[in-house]
């Protein structure tokens, strides 16, 4: 982690993948919308996504990242495209959460159902999910940290606490 | 569909944002029994993420209390204070915005404010309306603007977002009010009026 980090947005619908040192990969305010974080254990690499909904059976294409069963692919392709190992990728979900009561007993529980429907995406793709910090009923921020492979989150009123440490750093800064 | 809605049809649903934000705004004048102020309705026809960002930075911390709409379309209405101003608000109905009372005096105004809101709407639109009860929760402005767009985009990649802001008079308060139909709704909207979507 650098103090002068370059930190890109990842707005809803979309996805951004970086190897460049120093970088950070930032959503604010994730809600029922879930961030899906690819990180190469191998070398400074990571990616991330801002689902906002699981099938693009539901609706029309649209921006990359906006459908879980689309976003996902798309993401390994442009990791793999900066040199990921298919392999090497760790993933992290964050968010999916239930802003509001009203959708509970239907099918609209849109935060529950991109949670569901990334994973379903992750283990067809034969990857695993290393952490997640999903579901409840607050949003949250998440930052990636492209040279360490740290993933911080951070929810309303608590400090930003770590969520996932990529465990190949020591051996990538050799 | 519509990368975009053309300008006459903004105009239109500007129209319908400054009468429901009017008949809105003399609802809580009566129930604060001070004068609101409401300012020109902002409609705005944004790719989802800019729409995110129009309403305001992004990790704001705000007081939101939604309302789901349903009947011959869907929509959601969202207000939304900053959480000192919903603390004034509180006050001024003579409970604590920290207490169980206060939130619920807060998804009350909602209630109000939205009615209001949808009566003129159906009054001009001859569309049966009705709201569920409300949700109220505080957290970061984007998660929750996000939420409820994220509600109507399957069909989408353009929110259409009505915005008011209403200010309480005498006292620093103000609150904004949103209306975010779904893609059918706003083609249902439009339609009434005698625009084709």
């Amino acid at each position: 982690m650098t103090a002068t980090a370059l930190e890109t947005m990842v707005r809803m619908g979309e996805l951004s993948v970086s190897r460049t040192p120093g970088h950070v990969l930032a959503s604010i305010g994730l809600g029922s919308c879930i961030g899906v974080v690819l990180i190469d254990t191998a070398r400074p690499l990571a990616g991330l996504a801002h689902v906002v909904l699981p099938s693009s059976a539901d609706g029309s294409a649209g921006a990359l990242a906006k459908f879980a069963d689309r976003a996902v692919p798309a993401l390994i392709e442009q990791m793999t495209l900066l040199g990921a190992g298919r392999t090497r990728l760790d993933a992290v979900l964050v968010s999916g959460a239930h802003m509001f009561g009203f959708d509970s007993e239907s099918s609209l529980d849109i935060g529950r159902r991109n949670e569901q429907a990334a994973r379903d995406a992750l283990a067809q793709a034969g990857l695993f999910v290393r952490a997640a910090a999903t579901g409840g009923n607050k949003g949250r921020t998440v930052r990636v940290h492209v040279e360490s492979g740290l993933v911080t989150i951070k929810e309303p009123g608590v400090a930003e606490v770590e969520l996932f440490s990529n465990g190949g750093v020591a051996e990538r800064s050799r | 569909m519509p990368k975009s809605y053309p300008e006459v049809h903004l105009d239109a649903l500007r129209e319908i944002a400054n009468i429901g934000s009017g008949t809105a705004a003399t609802a809580l004048s009566s129930m604060l029994g001070r004068p609101v102020d409401i300012s020109v309705p902002k409609a705005l026809a944004l790719p989802l993420a800019d729409a995110v960002d129009a309403a305001g930075p992004a990790d704001a911390e705000v007081t939101a209390v939604m309302l789901p709409l349903v009947g011959d379309l869907d929509a959601i209405a969202l207000l939304l204070f900053a959480p000192e101003d919903a603390a004034v608000l509180c006050e001024l109905l003579g409970v604590d915005v920290r207490t169980p009372v206060g939130i619920s005096a807060l998804a009350e105004i909602g209630n109000i404010l939205g009615s209001a809101y949808i009566g003129a709407l159906t009054m001009m639109t001859n569309l049966a309306l009705e709201p569920r009860p409300p949700q109220t929760t505080t957290d970061m402005l984007a998660a929750i603007v996000s939420s409820v767009l994220a509600a109507g985009a399957a069909e989408t990649d353009i929110a259409l977002l009505l915005d008011s802001e209403l200010t309480v008079e005498g006292v620093e308060c103000s609150l904004s009010f949103m209306l975010a139909p779904g893609k059918d709704g706003v083609a249902e909207i439009l339609s009434r009026l005698g625009l084709d979507a």
